[in-house]
């Protein structure tokens, strides 16, 4: 407070509107957010992974020469859009990638939210599910397809 | 007829159905009639966490910052799921141990009610951070009509079937007098109240809960209460599971082989069951009237939570085999699943931020970036 009140007061003053400032002296600096690097799929509801998981990665220590990765047709009722499934983890991450959307909670097998009707192939369990399956319904959230399937969604 | 702590008979636990057969003996878990309940423990106890883990530091100060009527919506919410969870921590012990017959399912009922107490120290946790005088909110419990009226159709169920089951182990089937008045015990009658009582608990775990986890997660959407929304977080992946359990309690039954007389009463009880849904609906949606009654929040009115009741209350309908009842078949809070999902992405722990691994973690790391959008 001494300090100041030493300084003349009409010498410490100045103001915003100012011409002597531009605008820009005011601007915090700031490093421009990184664009990303994938544009979304159509996505209007979050999933997990981030990324989509019907792309093939790019690992060459996954890949075992002479085994391809099997690829299978999948049909959903009342989706025209041909659908396949290849790369992803489980179904419900493959359907997800391509734009068709399911309810889920637990994406482990034991909430049973995901729950679908299988009509037609077969499919195998990662991890044996907990939740409550019908005959006839799977649980896509810890499945993958052994055959093509033909699915009809729930509700 | 009474209940025996030890059951000295000889019998071969395999035969037992779920409930009303010899009390049990010796707790073994080596073979199971039924897996999925030991399942279910193992699954339970590897969920184990404790709310201290959790840092609510941040929550004090969003707290204060929130305006009235928000207030109001997250301390009602609360209070809510603090008398749920008060009512589950003792009722499946008290009401379904004495009658019991099965090892796995005497231990997972345990086991679940265990679960639930943690969830009420959880609140405790949480209010008494928030605000300096807890007393205030749980003694408004008992005396708010709200959540009275509530409390008192879920607790309806648990009391008639400890009623009953008191009677029918002191006295057996049959007329009895007691205090002047003609009481009937019959078996068959037990079991439709155990019946009424699984159904109401599923509609407890399935619906009820949701409408104050729809809000939590709402006000963490926006960066707010996020500590409380970790917690809730972990409460609704223990939720899943135990409505997994009833889920699988009903279907047995519906299924005939367990108990003839369990299958014949599924199918008798139908309507009744629709109608426990329909009521839940309908409570919940009250209780949504009564939350916005200040105003909203962002992100969240009475309309999309109503909606919301009605897609989750037909999704569980559905899981139980059930016809749905509402016209609501899109979610109407799609963000809420990203919420809801159990963090189990197969990743390095130590490369994401999992909730698993980092129980309590909060973000709290700033970075210039945090700052790009901002203008002067």
């Amino acid at each position: 407070m001494l300090a100041m009140r030493d300084k003349k007061d009409d010498l410490d003053e100045f103001h915003l509107e100012d011409d002597a400032f531009d605008h820009q002296d005011f601007q915090l600096e700031s490093p421009e957010a990184p664009a990303s690097a994938e544009p979304a799929i159509n996505q209007p509801e979050l999933f997990l992974p981030l990324h989509n998981p019907e792309a093939p990665e790019d690992d060459s220590q996954l890949e075992i020469q002479g085994f391809e990765k099997p690829v299978y047709a999948l049909h959903v009722e009342g989706v025209q859009q041909a659908m396949q499934f290849h790369y992803a983890n489980s179904l419900l991450e493959s359907l997800e990638a391509q734009g068709v959307q399911l309810p889920y909670q637990c994406r482990e097998g034991y909430c049973g939210g995901c729950r679908t009707d299988l009509i037609e192939g077969e499919v195998a369990y990662l991890q044996e599910p907990m939740a409550w399956i019908n005959d006839g319904e799977i649980l896509p959230c810890c499945c993958v397809p052994k055959t093509p399937l033909k699915l009809k969604l729930k509700g | 007829m009474a209940y025996q702590t030890f059951n000295r008979k000889t019998f071969d636990t395999f035969s037992q159905p779920m409930f009303f057969g010899e009390n049990v003996n010796v707790s073994r878990y080596d073979t199971q009639k039924y897996k999925i309940f030991e399942q279910l423990i193992e699954k339970q106890l590897s969920f184990f966490w404790r709310p201290e883990e959790v840092d609510l530091s941040t929550d004090r100060k969003d707290f204060a910052n929130l305006p009235e009527h928000e207030k109001h919506i997250f301390l009602s919410n609360l209070k809510y799921q603090t008398l749920l969870d008060s009512i589950q921590g003792r009722s499946p012990n008290v009401a379904l141990l004495p009658i019991v017959s099965l090892p796995e399912l005497e231990t997972w009922i345990e086991t679940w009610s265990f679960s639930e107490t943690i969830h009420s120290r959880s609140y405790t946790h949480i209010i008494r951070n928030v605000i300096s005088d807890p007393s205030a909110v749980f003694d408004d419990i008992v005396t708010n009509d709200y959540i009275a009226k509530r409390a008192q159709s879920v607790t309806k169920y648990y009391d008639d079937l400890i009623e009953g089951v008191t009677y029918y182990q002191n006295l057996g089937e049959g007329s009895h007098e007691i205090n002047g008045q003609t009481i009937n015990i019959s078996l068959r009658d037990l079991k439709r109240k155990l019946y009424l009582t699984v159904a109401s608990v599923n509609v407890l775990e399935a619906i009820r809960f949701y409408v104050s986890f729809a809000c939590s997660f709402a006000f963490a959407e926006r960066a707010k209460m996020e500590g409380n929304a970790k917690i809730i977080k972990l409460i609704a992946r223990d939720e899943a599971l135990h409505l997994t359990g009833t889920q699988h309690m009903m279907q047995i039954w519906a299924m005939g082989k367990d108990d003839p007389e369990m299958g014949e009463i599924t199918k008798e009880c139908r309507e009744q069951v629709i109608d426990i849904f329909r009521e839940a609906a309908e409570q919940e949606k009250e209780w949504a009237d009564y939350l916005f009654k200040d105003g909203s929040m962002i992100g969240l009115n009475k309309d999309i939570l109503c909606q919301y009741v009605e897609y989750i209350c037909n999704q569980r309908l559905t899981a139980i085999g059930l016809d749905t009842i509402f016209p609501t078949k899109q979610n109407p809070l799609p963000w809420i699943n990203a919420w809801l999902v159990s963090d189990n992405v197969q990743v390095a722990p130590q490369e994401a931020e999992i909730s698993s691994y980092l129980v309590g973690a909060i973000d709290s790391e700033l970075s210039l970036e945090d700052f790009s959008d901002i203008e002067l």
